[in-house]
């Protein structure tokens, strides 16, 4: 049983993707994942999970620099999806954008709960397990 | 019985007289009678009375019935008007004639013409009226006072009005008035002296008045029985007198104040007549001067003399009035300035006999008017050689005077400028601007104001001035004119809005660095760190196939990582050096150029091309990168055109200033401007499912337009198509 039942990537980069799915596989992290490679795949992904009245992913790992629709995109169009619990899904920001002005917007979203910078690796998962059980005991 | 023996026939009596009988006809009348009113010998009797007398007043026909019906004698003073208007007057009797028994058997009558006493007095009574005169009588006898009514009259009293000594007395004034006639009266009662005096009188209205009274006593046995004279008013002429009185004393005053000196030259005698403020004046003594025109010749500034001396003449001579300016040396050695002026006397033959004349002195005015004359010169002086544009000007707005340095800064010549007014040459947009500063000035609410404004060169090019204008008033505080300093400030704008132009360069080039920066760290580090994060996995890892599929991820990224670099190279190489390469290029055979390059491309597509570009149309563009726009405009069109539809590409321009406009339109499948109209042309923004999309085209395209000093701008619909509008240098 890993710490979290479902998580999702949203992200264009197959070798960053590669790298997040073995961290998690490294730390227990979750059950079962799912991956989209861009905001608009996302939000229809998600947005078809609704619909067929399943549960939304507890965590999801989100790029900024995407084709079609970005990162930010796919924040301002997420919280407009009706009638969903979407506050109760826990986003970071996984980007390679060590630009200032993306962190200081990342933190205007209240749905996003921190800004991690690429590479993820197995030790950024792990703090991030253990500060969310301070969180959520 | 006979009484003719002993009576007078009535023709012989010495006065007009005549008798009627009861009806008023004539019975008989003295010769007399017929003198007085010019009637021939005629047969009077039997006539009535008015056939009888021409221009018998009415009066007398009822005096004949009064005397008639009453029996008693009538007697009244009557005028006799004749149709020419000439008057006669008559003293008329009338008696009734009575026989024994007391009946009237007819009238006697009796008539003196008193016309000329009558005359007389009414002359008397005008003459008193016209001169205010009355006259008063005491009669020391029975005590009384009579007092004519024109003495009435100047006392304010009603013709009704008794006075006595006692009260006559106490009209006059209380004090010296008083007091001089209870004198004057007492003496003449006393010692028979009659007098003459002016004195004044409070009339019984209150008013306070000069009058002229006149007095006589009469004598009979040393005894004096009556006193009497004459009463005037003479408030008007002593009042005249009075202040006549007070004006020559004021003149005295006033001349003595404002050391005005008055001199009078007998021309015969050669005397010289000064007044007080001459001597002053001249620093002469009184005991030093032998009053002969030489003594005043002396004064006079040597320089002045002869000029003096030539203007004296001719104003005897009557060639030319005296009114001149001289020079006069005081006896302690300094100058003054006579402002002279004189008239001229002449006797019943015309010949001058006195000058008589004005000397004051002007030394502080013509001291002030040195002064002030070095003012002006010192204005004048500064208003000339001024490095700031000065300007006098009229309150009609028109130039009264400008200085050299405004004709430059404006590049009229003076002659141009003070033809025009300031609204010819001053910008539209800033007449308004300063109409309403200059507003309050000419209400007198203000003295100056200063204004940032454009005036135009006659050349047509705006001048930039910092205007100042300053009121100028007149010696009575009314407004005159507006002295305006111009300060030509062009240079200053100039060199501001040349650092304003390297500002927006700067900023713009700022704002490339940062996007640059940008870049770099979104595209360059996602691979880094993928590249770190393999290399860490590969170090870890052992089982073969999975470290196979990690080298190959290592490959990858170190592939993108080198096209990223390219690419970015690419970005850095087109805003290096661009400047040098830019040159005249046409458009249209650019554009047709490239059209025939890609004709492949377009028929296979089955493209529409509609191009309409003026062949005359030319912009300053690097050869290079004006291929390259136009060639991923044209792709870009084509490979996002829309399935639906047979793709079409119009191509158009115009020339707005100095720019060429081109506006690249296709009707393909558009683009969310809403959503992704800011990052359009980012680096690897990518908005189609196109395979082909990198998402680097634009971004290029934009580097390459702006290296060319242009811009470029979209206007897009989602399924109706795309507009690109470039914008580029003509010249």
């Amino acid at each position: 049983m890993g710490k979290f039942k479902n998580s999702c990537i949203i992200d264009d980069d197959p070798i960053s993707v590669f790298g997040i799915k073995r961290s998690m596989k490294e730390t227990n992290f979750t059950d079962d994942v799912v991956v989209y490679t861009n905001g608009q795949e996302a939000l229809d992904g998600l947005t078809k999970m609704l619909n067929e009245g399943k549960k939304l992913p507890s965590i999801i790992f989100l790029d900024l620099n995407m084709p079609i629709m970005d990162g930010w995109e796919f924040l301002d169009d997420f919280i407009k999806i009706p009638n969903t619990n979407t506050e109760k899904v826990i986003i970071f920001i996984v980007s390679s954008s060590m630009d200032p002005r993306d962190m200081i917007k990342a933190q205007s979203y209240s749905m996003v709960n921190n800004y991690i910078l690429k590479p993820i690796l197995r030790k950024d998962l792990v703090r991030l397990m253990s500060e969310l059980d301070i969180k959520q005991p | 019985m006979d009484t003719t023996a002993h009576t007078i026939p009535i023709q012989e009596a010495p006065i007009a007289l005549a008798t009627v009988d009861r009806n008023f006809y004539f019975v008989n009348c003295s010769d007399q009678w017929f003198e007085e009113f010019g009637l021939v010998h005629k047969n009077v009797v039997g006539k009535p009375i008015h056939e009888v007398i021409p221009n018998t007043p009415v009066q007398l026909k009822s005096m004949l019935e009064n005397c008639m019906a009453t029996g008693k004698m009538q007697e009244d003073e009557l005028r006799h008007l004749s149709p020419g208007g000439s008057s006669a007057w008559y003293k008329w009797r009338i008696k009734p004639s009575k026989t024994d028994n007391n009946t009237t058997i007819g009238l006697i009558i009796t008539c003196l013409n008193t016309t000329k006493s009558k005359r007389a007095k009414e002359l008397l009574r005008d003459a008193e009226n016209v001169a205010k005169m009355g006259g008063w009588d005491l009669d020391l006898i029975t005590n009384t006072v009579y007092w004519s009514n024109v003495t009435k009259l100047i006392h304010e009293v009603p013709l009704d009005y008794v006075p006595n000594l006692e009260t006559g007395i106490n009209f006059y004034k209380e004090g010296e008035s008083r007091e001089t006639i209870t004198k004057l009266v007492n003496n003449a009662i006393m010692h028979g002296e009659p007098w003459d005096t002016e004195l004044q009188l409070v009339t019984a209205k209150g008013r306070e008045i000069w009058i002229r009274t006149k007095g006589k006593a009469e004598f009979i046995n040393g005894k004096c029985i009556r006193v009497f004279g004459l009463f005037q008013d003479i408030d008007e002429q002593k009042r005249a007198e009075i202040k006549s009185g007070q004006i020559q004393e004021r003149l005295d005053l006033a001349t003595s104040v404002a050391q005005i000196g008055i001199w009078e030259y007998n021309v015969h005698e050669d005397i010289l007549e000064w007044n007080e403020q001459m001597y002053e004046l001249y620093g002469v003594k009184k005991e030093d001067f032998n009053g002969v025109y030489d003594t005043w010749k002396a004064c006079v500034h040597p320089e002045d003399k002869a000029r003096c001396q030539q203007e004296f003449d001719m104003a005897l001579a009557g060639t030319q009035e005296f009114k001149t300016q001289f020079r006069i040396i005081h006896p302690d050695g300094s100058i003054k300035y006579i402002k002279a002026n004189a008239g001229l006397f002449k006797d019943a033959d015309g010949n001058i006999t006195k000058m008589v004349g004005t000397n004051w002195d002007i030394t502080d005015q013509i001291n002030a008017q040195l002064r002030l004359d070095i003012n002006k010169e010192s204005f004048k002086g500064s208003f000339e050689s001024s490095a700031v544009g000065m300007a006098l000007v009229a309150k009609d707005g028109s130039w009264m005077d400008v200085n050299n340095s405004l004709c430059v800064s404006l590049g009229y010549t003076r002659k141009e400028l003070l033809s025009l007014t300031f609204q010819d040459i001053t910008h539209p947009e800033d007449i308004d601007n300063d109409l309403n500063h200059l507003q309050p000035l000419l209400e007198g609410k203000g003295d100056s104001y200063q204004i940032e404004k454009r005036y135009f060169h006659k050349t047509g090019r705006i001048v930039y001035v910092v205007l100042t204008v300053t009121a100028v008033k007149d010696i009575e505080g009314n407004l005159s004119h507006f002295i305006s300093q111009i300060m030509d400030i062009s240079p200053r704008i100039e060199a501001k809005k040349k650092s304003e132009q390297f500002l927006e360069i700067t900023k713009n080039q700022n704002n490339s660095l940062l996007n640059f920066a940008h870049i770099v760290s979104h595209n360059l580090r996602s691979h880094s760190s993928n590249l770190s994060m393999l290399s860490n996995y590969l170090l870890e890892e052992e089982e073969e196939n999975e470290r196979k599929i990690i080298e190959k991820m290592i490959f990858d990224a170190s592939d993108s990582l080198h096209e990223t670099v390219e690419h970015l190279n690419e970005v850095v190489q087109i805003t290096t050096g661009a400047q040098e390469q830019m040159r005249e290029v046409n458009l249209n055979n650019t554009i047709m150029n490239v059209e025939k390059n890609i004709s492949a491309l377009l028929s296979e597509k089955n493209v529409e091309c509609d191009i309409a570009v003026d062949p005359k149309h030319k912009v300053k563009a690097v050869p290079a990168y004006l291929d390259s726009v136009l060639l991923n405009l044209f792709t870009n069109s084509i490979k996002y055109s829309s399935p639906q539809r047979k793709p079409k590409i119009t191509v158009s321009s115009k020339k707005k200033g100095k720019n060429i406009i081109l506006d690249f339109k296709d009707n393909g499948l558009g683009i969310n401007m809403e959503r992704h109209g800011e990052k359009l042309f980012g680096m690897y923004k990518t908005f189609h499912q196109h395979e082909d999309a990198k998402g680097i085209g634009l971004f290029i395209t934009k580097n390459q337009i702006e290296a060319m000093d242009g811009k470029i701008e979209v206007e897009s619909a989602v399924d109706k198509g795309t507009t690109f509008r470039v914008t580029l240098n003509a010249e």
